[in-house]
């Protein structure tokens, strides 16, 4: 066990390790909760003691000055003293030992068995009586007593390993806990062996207690045969430790293996009981957790499952729209004639340029997934960035007043031209699509100084964003409003991606009664000075 | 060789039919003679068969990369190129443009886009400005007196400011890349220096664009350089 040094202070404070035994964290009071040794005195030295009561009160009794009647009372007392402190045998022992010593020593004539008379055979019965009944009184309470004290014990342990075992989230640090926990009430060093990839047991790594190779092989059998099994137990009793197996409905999740303090010959069924539930405590935290990890596989295979369907929902419905659109109006165009011509062509090029979006999106989204954005950055001006976006988003910004807001002295930042072309044309096309037609945007850039970055936002005076998509507003395939019907769902989640990759971030903010707003962060580095040459 | 010396020749060389089809009919409706190839091979006999006015080059073709295409092309021919890319291949459109490619378009693109950019190409080949001057916008650029004015009147240019736009206005309606600008007007130590060219375009904007935050002329073409748009239509 660790031990303090009183003087040194906390802070200095360290467990000392015995040779090759890893730290373990300290007990709460500085001694093991459980006490592998039965409490009382030895059977040979209760009978020791008894006879040496009896000497004393004899000797004393030899020279008393009292009747030898009243001197039975004293006999008596003597006896039912020894019952608090010695067993009912012991008690009985005492009963006739005391009796034969008050007839031949006390009862005169002294050093002769006198005849007894009446009277003195009714205190003798009555005496014999009292004490058996006496001893067998006090030896129940102390039965109980006892019991009591192992319940207590074993309430206290388990106590202590469910408060370790529910502040720790995962496994290993609940499994960490656990042990730390074997290692302070039983005075043990554990070790947990749980089922490794090559199909054999692997000890977990928090394990005070290293294996070796006969105790592997005894571990192995407690696993196999899924019973107690080594130290303690009939089934390989040469062994260095205990090895209890953890079940749970019928299969074997590991095995807890204490190695007791040599010291400990055996163990009572009470407490092997106690270290059963301990190992069932054990066994339900790693079923518990490993249920956990099933769950949450089968969270993640559905939420794969949601994504693959609405991919081809989506994607089905994007693709398809813009072609049906296509081909009914090429249709259309080898049978017209005249001014419907026009608007056909016109229908056949918003068609195609939907597709475009749609399929470069697609590419984008692919290609951040798949890690093949490598941002190559150069210095940029915002102006042109933004100028870019708005001439690539052509006739989407159609009526759209445009206020842009740069300040005169904007300097030059370091970024992927082409990402961030691709996603200023995502902001505002996004803030196209879900602001009433006709409403202004701003596009604004500018330096954080505090935070040593540059940034880039672009603001809409539409309706805002409503706090129940503000979770997921940058995953993929989430679109702003599920009922607006068109869209992939992809615009925001790229330009998370992109402003990820090129070392940015993005922001969104929604302004009541202003509108929503989209910023994006770039580290901002300075150029060198540029002469005017 | 041309089957009608008065329409300039254009060979096209894509490996779908379809694109091929459509560039024939946009360029024969604007008075081009038009001959294809489908493969980078099939392209380069033609090309060196009966040389055209300029080549049309999809860089993802079948047999040979478009780069290598025009690697070959250039060891023996001046030809202006033109190239064809999808979206996304920024890295190979510099490359290809470094490697002498004149010009590039993205797919999907627009008619008009690739025939303001054949204009663009075939008149380099073209003898020189009858008066050496070159107007956009409110702008005359005087090459010949080093003269330019911004609705008649004067603006002064720095020597390096001059010696930018001058080169734009050699390449006007053509995709200069960063790296050729600074070669030209620095020299090769300086050309990852871009900010230098940020610098002094944004400095052209301000006195010669009507709305420099909105530039007409001196556009940005994003992650490849930049172009001196003059060609109103």
């Amino acid at each position: 066990m660790p031990f303090y040094l009183p003087a040194i202070p906390g802070f200095m404070r360290r467990s000392f390790p015995r040779k090759g035994v890893p730290p373990v964290a300290p007990a709460g009071r500085g001694t093991r909760l459980l006490d592998w040794k039965e409490h009382g005195l030895s059977p040979l030295r209760e009978y020791v003691e008894v006879l040496g009561v009896l000497v004393v009160v004899t000797v004393a009794g030899w020279f008393s000055p009292f009747s030898y009647h009243a001197y039975g009372l004293v006999y008596l007392l003597a006896v039912i003293m020894l019952c608090l402190r010695v067993g009912r045998w012991p008690v009985l022992v005492a009963a006739v030992v005391s009796a034969v010593a008050w007839d031949f020593l006390i009862i005169p004539p002294r050093l002769s068995f006198a005849v007894l008379d009446l009277e003195d055979v009714m205190i003798l019965g009555t005496y014999f009586v009292v004490a058996i009944i006496a001893g067998q009184v006090t030896a129940r309470i102390r039965a109980q007593e006892h019991d009591q004290r192992q319940r207590e014990q074993r309430a206290t342990a388990l106590f202590h390993l469910t408060r370790a075992l529910t502040g720790s989230r995962t496994l290993d640090e609940a499994v960490g806990a656990a042990l730390r926990q074997a290692d302070e009430i039983f005075g043990a060093e554990t070790a947990l062996l749980l089922p490794g990839g090559a199909g054999g047991l692997a000890p977990h790594a928090a394990s005070s207690f290293r294996l070796d190779e006969l105790e592997r092989n005894v571990a192995e059998c407690a696993w196999r045969e899924a019973r107690e099994t080594g130290r303690y137990t009939a089934n390989n009793p040469r062994a260095a430790a205990l090895h209890l197996p953890l079940l749970r409905a019928g299969a074997v999740l590991g095995v807890l293996v204490l190695c007791l303090p040599v010291e400990v010959a055996r163990t009572s069924p009470a407490q092997r009981e106690l270290l059963a539930a301990f190992a069932a405590q054990v066994a339900l935290l790693i079923e518990r957790e490993q249920l956990r990890a099933a769950s949450q596989r089968e969270q993640l295979l559905a939420e794969s499952d949601r994504l693959h369907r609405t991919l081809l929902d989506c994607v089905s419905h994007e693709l398809k729209t813009p072609l049906a659109v296509l081909r009914s109006a090429a249709e259309s165009l080898g049978r017209e004639t005249g001014a419907r011509r026009a608007e056909l062509a016109g229908e056949i090029l918003t068609a195609a340029s939907r597709l475009d979006r749609v399929v470069a999106n697609l590419l984008n989204q692919t290609r951040l997934e798949s890690g093949a954005v490598k941002p190559q950055p150069d210095w940029c001006d915002a102006r042109d960035l933004i100028n870019a976006a708005r001439r690539g988003l052509g006739d989407a910004l159609a009526g759209r007043p445009v206020r842009i807001e740069i300040p005169a002295d904007m300097p030059l930042f370091m970024a992927d031209a082409p990402l961030m072309e691709q996603v200023l044309t995502n902001l505002l096309h996004n803030a196209v699509r879900y602001t009433p037609a006709g409403s202004a945007l701003v596009v604004s850039a500018g330096v954080d100084e505090a935070n040593q970055r540059v940034f880039l936002a672009v603001a809409d005076h539409g309706p805002g964003i409503p706090a129940a998509i503000r979770g997921h507003l940058f995953q993929k395939f989430r679109r702003g409003s599920e009922t607006q019907g068109s869209g992939l769902g992809l615009g925001l989640s790229i330009v998370r991606g992109f402003m990820l990759a090129q070392g940015g971030e993005v922001v969104a903010e929604s302004l009541p009664g202003q509108g929503a707003k989209f910023t994006v962060y770039l580290p901002y580095t300075l150029h060198e000075t540029v002469p005017h040459e | 060789m041309n089957p009608d010396p008065a329409k300039p020749g254009v060979l096209v060389i894509d490996d779908e039919s379809q694109i091929r089809r459509l560039l024939r009919f946009t360029l024969e409706d604007a008075g081009y003679t038009v001959r294809e190839a489908e493969t980078g091979h099939a392209g380069l006999v033609a090309a060196a068969h009966a040389p055209p006015d300029a080549v049309i080059l999809d860089l993802g073709l079948p047999d040979l990369p478009g780069l290598e295409v025009l690697k070959r092309l250039r060891e023996w021919s001046p030809l202006p190129v033109l190239i064809l890319s999808v979206f996304g291949q920024e890295g190979s459109k510099v490359a290809a443009l470094d490697a002498g490619a004149d010009d590039y378009l993205t797919k999907p693109f627009g008619g008009a886009e690739l025939l303001a950019r054949l204009r663009a190409l075939l008149r380099r080949v073209k003898p020189a400005e009858p008066a050496g001057a070159v107007r956009f916008g409110q702008v005359e650029v005087d090459l010949m007196h080093r003269r330019v004015t911004k609705d008649g009147q004067p603006v002064k240019l720095t020597v390096k400011e001059y010696a930018l736009l001058r080169l734009l206005v050699a390449h006007r309606d053509k995709v200069l890349t960063h790296r050729q600008i600074l070669n030209e007007l620095w020299g090769q130590k300086m050309e990852g220096q871009t900010h230098y060219l940020r610098v002094f375009m944004m400095r052209l904007r301000r006195k010669l664009e009507d709305e420099p935050d909105a530039p007409k002329h001196f556009q940005t073409e994003s992650g490849i350089g930049y172009r001196l748009v003059c060609d109103a239509s």
